[in-house]
């Protein structure tokens, strides 16, 4: 299912380009809401697996492209806080459902139970209602010659679809924002869900009784939920929203710092200490992740962009936590595996860090080099016509121009641009 | 001549009262067999009283001879000599009263028994002066891991209920399930109806599987450790429910998904109309994004998409 569901971000994406979000999401939702009643009547795994895996993962491709969309489209100035509000659903449902899921099994068994999750999650479809598109603006032409074809054929649709596919894919791999982002997620991804999923087997191993280890989670689950928003609160001050660049590779250092620092002691509280850093950690980076991707791409190309980052991470994803468990089985230490996952993560958040000074600093070059380009092209202007504006206007113009100017620029001198 | 027949006579009453005396005792339809007593391995479990309400486990498989000794430390004036009884299941067993000298410090109290069926087990006290008790259970191994909410399944549907003896605690010969009735047990037996009863045995696991459930199928089921002496019984409930039961809170829910996003999308439409007619502009502002830095923004490769 969560293969599924981050592999169908391409197609997500096209749809949502294609038809706004709105629709998306409610077919989201009642794709979800399907799979799971459908899943309930199943008498074999096969059966599950299609219903959940494949339906299901499709339904919550569909949301999360689509969600994560309405925030870049709906949020600028707020953007950050709004991602950190909406990734923080994550944890709160998590602790609801947790004794939900526990009354409906005892209640009505396994097709019970999946009969009226599928009913809940049919309250995706609520929140796609409340997506009202965005207006568009009138002005420009090739929009407006979008809107007067509504009645593209299938086949019409699958043409624009991939060419847009195909279209993004060379051009995101050119921008070095983006690529140094990727590697790092990747990192992340890889290590990120293999503690999450042994903490409580490691906290039994260390002889902590299953109702303390259970516990654990569900603190974990708390901490989270406080977090996210808080981070999202931290990451749009003005201080911190320049660098968020800077502040996620922090948050993917300090999750991987956690891990490694993880199986030094070995001691309940230290343990109960752990978790309140992981959660914390992990809380911060999930509520920059997409926030730092909609910074680098910006409203327009964040769709596709999602889509493919989804559908790379798939990998990392799946192939994570079963070596991760492999090594566990290997060596009968689940130390190892905290090292490894605890490395990995702290190799990528310095790779972050550092690439993004290079970036910075290469695009600040960049800009000098424009400007100056600029500069040269306005005297040679100036040189053949009259002389009628004062060098003052001037210089007010060839900063003008290059605000105006889709050329690259350096974070600090957006941020100070004032409001 | 005389002797012999009196001898004989004498053999004869003796055989006669003695199976009378297994007749009245024994409930089961097969008399124990008579094993001689000496032949029986020799179980030894001591005791030293600690305080009150002290019990001991024995957890036996086979019939042996089970010698339980207790040992007491005795008041702050030891007497010399006390006594000290035995009982069996609250009730004082015939001549086992004996007096108890002080040995050591202590007084000891030891009684071997014959465990050899069912009736034998219970709960053996040893009993000073009437006031230290040492409690010792003597039964089979319990059944501990067992399920102690009920199994929910669906009208034909089939359930699956399992019952496990511990990795701790030894194997039993096999497993029998039995099916309550009222009051009593009947033993189910997978043989007679396989399409409907299957029972899976893994020495320490066992599976009872039914099949093509119906509401008179709910109800306790029992399983059965099966050992030489006794067979210690678990019990877990099965609960059979039609398809109406969780239909009704998915209703519920589904109704509600259904007023929401109607009603969002009617209010939606009630505003856009009222938009509408006070002027062409669309006036919603919820966006902070205005259109010329959307177009402004586009294209560029490394740009920070951001506005403070």
């Amino acid at each position: 299912m969560l293969a599924v569901m981050y592999a169908g971000g391409p197609v997500s994406s096209c749809l949502v380009l294609r038809f706004g979000s709105r629709p998306v999401v409610i077919l989201g939702g009642l794709m979800c809401g399907v799979s799971m009643v459908t899943a309930s009547f199943g008498s074999s795994i096969i059966y599950l697996y299609i219903c959940v895996g494949i339906i299901g993962g499709c339904g919550l491709a569909f949301n999360l492209n689509a969600s994560l969309n309405i925030i870049s489209k709906y949020f600028l100035v707020r953007r950050p806080l709004a991602n950190g509000l909406a990734m923080a659903g994550s944890p709160v449902f998590l602790c609801i459902l947790a004794p939900v899921n526990q009354y409906l099994l005892d209640s009505y068994g396994w097709r019970g139970s999946l009969l009226v999750l599928g009913a809940i999650m049919l309250n995706c479809c609520v929140a796609g209602a409340l997506m009202r598109p965005v207006a568009q603006p009138p002005s420009s032409p090739p929009e407006q010659k979008v809107e007067e074809q509504p009645n593209n054929t299938n086949s019409n649709l699958k043409e624009s679809c991939l060419k847009n596919i195909s279209f993004f894919d060379v051009s995101f791999f050119k921008d070095r924002g983006f690529i140094i982002y990727l590697f790092g997620s990747i990192m992340f991804i890889f290590g990120a869900y293999a503690p999450f999923l042994f903490l409580s087997a490691y906290a039994i191993s260390q002889g902590i009784d299953e109702h303390s280890a259970a516990y654990l989670l569900s603190f974990m689950g708390f901490v989270d939920m406080v977090v996210r928003p808080g981070t999202g609160l931290t990451a749009n001050s003005k201080w911190i929203r320049p660098r968020i660049q800077y502040f996620f590779s922090f948050a993917v250092t300090y999750n991987g710092l956690c891990h490694l620092l993880c199986p030094l002691i070995h001691s309940y509280s230290f343990l109960l200490f752990y978790t309140f850093c992981f959660a914390m950690s992990f809380g911060m980076v999930f509520a920059l992740i997409f926030e730092c991707l909609m910074d680098l791409m910006g409203p327009q190309r964040f769709p596709s962009a999602v889509g493919m980052v989804t559908i790379i991470e798939c990998f990392p994803m799946l192939l994570g936590p079963p070596i991760a468990g492999l090594l566990v089985d290997i060596t009968g230490d689940y130390k190892y595996l905290f090292i490894l996952c605890g490395s990995v993560i702290f190799t990528g958040g310095v790779f972050l860090f550092v690439m993004n000074i290079y970036n910075d600093h290469m695009l600040k070059k960049e800009k000098n080099a424009k400007d100056r380009e600029q500069n040269q092209k306005n005297m040679e202007d100036q040189d053949h016509k009259d002389i009628k504006r004062t060098p003052k206007a001037m210089m007010e113009q060839t900063e003008f121009e290059v605000t105006e100017d889709n050329g690259a620029q350096g974070d600090l001198e957006i941020a100070e641009t004032p409001n | 001549m005389l002797a012999s027949w009196k001898q004989l006579i004498f053999q004869i009453l003796l055989l006669l009262i003695s199976c009378r005396h297994i007749n009245t005792t024994s409930p089961d339809p097969t008399p124990p067999p008579l094993v001689p007593i000496d032949s029986l391995p020799r179980d030894v479990r001591r005791a030293a009283f600690k305080g009150e309400g002290q019990i001991e486990k024995v957890e036996l498989l086979n019939p042996v001879n089970l010698e339980l000794v207790c040992t007491w430390t005795g008041h702050q004036n030891k007497e010399s000599n006390i006594t000290g009884f035995w009982r069996k299941d609250g009730l004082e067993i015939e001549n086992s009263h004996l007096t108890v000298q002080l040995e050591n410090e202590q007084y000891q109290l030891q009684q071997v028994f014959n465990i050899v069926s069912e009736e034998n087990l219970g709960n053996y006290s040893c009993v000073f002066e009437s006031e230290v008790k040492i409690d010792f259970v003597v039964a089979v191994p319990q059944i501990g891991e067992i399920r102690d909410k009920p199994v929910v399944t669906y009208v034909g549907d089939s359930g699956v209920i399992t019952c496990k003896m511990e990795d701790s605690k030894p194997m039993p010969n096999t497993w029998k399930w039995y099916k309550a009735n009222g009051t009593d047990k009947e033993e189910i037996f997978a043989a007679a109806e396989p399409q409907r009863y299957e029972i899976k045995n893994n020495e320490r696991k066992t599976k009872l599987l039914v099949n093509n459930l119906t509401m008179a199928d709910s109800g306790l089921y029992y399983c059965g450790a099966v050992y030489t002496l006794s067979t210690s019984m678990g019990h877990v409930e099965l609960k059979v429910i039609t398809y109406y039961e969780p239909l009704k809170p998915f209703m519920a829910i589904v109704a509600e998904v259904f007023i929401l996003v109607t009603a969002i999308l009617l209010f939606e439409r009630s505003r856009s109309k009222k938009n509408d007619t006070e002027g062409d502009m669309m006036s919603d502002q919820t966006n902070t994004l205005s259109p010329g830095e959307n177009n402004g923004l586009e294209g560029s490769s490394s740009m920070r998409q951001r506005k403070t």
